[in-house]
């Protein structure tokens, strides 16, 4: 059953957070409020408030977060790795919606921004979540090449450029999880539902002209919860900051189950 | 794998909301108000099958004001509920799943939904009230 609130120790509170004030004399100056937890202090998550003079920094929210954690406050945790948009380790719910702190600009964020860790996923420390689960669900659609027949001897399995073409796009996921963990019926079923990010994976494999465990992947995934907890919602197709349309595979391997009856 | 101490991370509470998430919400709620309201529907079925006058009862009750709310609310629950259905048919034929395409459908099936419920609304008022 769906639970709205959040459990009573995972409750933020927006005071007593810390401030840090913008340098004197600073212009351009723009507010960042940011989720805080530490495990070791034992009190709850809090909102720490850091002003940064625009003038004196990147344009990106990552470029934010490195500011503040380079000169301000050395405490405060994320991940990040490539800063471009292609390893995935900095996705975050900025100003409401999950993306990529590096792809993000700040000025397209309208007063305060806002940083909280992925939504519904136990929190490692401040935007750091705990991913394990996520990537079982990923691993358990087993997302790499199925075949019976042996390989041609003296080449690898060909595939027809539009056939290439078909898987080119999903292939593209980086597995930042902003898809999964914007989706509210993951955030209330993700013990069973597999989530768009899974399902979207389980699609680039079903599509594969090369994979040869077709009918099995679909009945892996005729199940209520693992694949029918999608209602279309489309948040997941909203929130991918690579243009990806998990929603759509979702429901092509929905009907390509109709299609091939019982 | 999970320690017990470490908190939740929002979700409803932070999450913006997005023009494809409300309408979802709304789908499920109006689904859920027509059920409940289909007792009304019963409760009607009911007194017409008991005779004259546990039928003049009920169009008593039908007339009050809460409960003429009550069903206006049902008009616009059933409108919203079906065209936002029609909406889900078409995805489901993969009509529709651009981004830009699935905002405006939601936003059309609201606007939609909005003056098919007037137009009946209108049509009750005529028929009940000015004739």
């Amino acid at each position: 059953m769906a639970e709205f609130r959040l459990p009573a120790h995972s409750r933020y509170t927006e005071q007593p957070g810390q401030h840090h004030p913008a340098p004197a004399g600073a212009t351009r100056v723009r507010e960042f409020r940011i989720y805080r937890w530490n495990p070791d202090s034992g009190a709850k998550p809090r909102i720490d408030r850091y002003e940064l003079d625009l003038d004196q920094c990147g344009p990106m929210v990552l470029d934010a977060l490195l500011k503040i954690k380079n000169e301000i406050d050395p405490t405060l945790t994320f991940r990040r790795s490539c800063r471009e948009g292609i390893c995935g380790s900095c996705a975050m719910n900025i100003d409401g919606a999950n993306t990529l702190a590096c792809t993000c600009a700040i000025s397209g964020i309208h007063g305060a921004v806002r940083i909280f860790p992925l939504p519904h996923l136990p929190v490692i420390k401040d935007l750091v979540p705990d991913l394990s689960h996520f990537y079982a669900q990923y691993a358990a659609v087993e997302p790499w090449l199925k075949t019976r027949t042996p390989p041609p001897p003296d080449r690898e399995r060909l595939q027809a450029p539009e056939d290439q073409e078909r898987v080119d796009r999903p292939s593209a996921c980086i597995l930042c999880a902003c898809c999964s963990t914007s989706c509210p019926s993951y955030w209330w079923n993700s013990d069973r539902y597999l989530g768009p990010a899974a399902l979207l994976a389980a699609w680039r494999w079903i599509v594969d002209t090369r994979d040869e465990a077709q009918g099995e992947r679909l009945d892996a995934l005729e199940d209520p919860f693992r694949l029918y907890r999608c209602h279309t919602i489309m948040n997941c197709t909203e929130a991918c900051p690579k243009d990806l349309n998990p929603a759509r595979a979702i429901a092509d391997i929905k009907r390509r189950l109709s299609a091939r009856g019982h | 794998m999970t320690e017990p101490n470490r908190p939740l991370s929002p979700h409803l509470q932070v999450y913006r909301w997005l023009p494809a998430m409300a309408p979802s919400i709304l789908h499920r709620a109006s689904g859920v108000f027509l059920s409940l309201a289909s007792l009304l529907l019963v409760y009607w079925l009911v007194a017409v099958a008991r005779g004259p006058e546990a039928y003049a009862a009920v169009g008593r009750v039908f007339g009050s004001l809460p409960v003429r709310v009550l069903l206006a609310g049902a008009i616009a629950a059933f409108w919203y509920h079906l065209i936002a259905g029609l909406r889900h048919l078409a995805l489901d034929a993969d009509l529709g799943f651009d981004k830009v395409t699935a905002r405006r459908s939601s936003a059309a099936v609201v606007v939609l939904a909005g003056v098919a419920t007037l137009a009946t609304l209108a049509l009750a008022w005529h028929q009940l009230v000015l004739s």
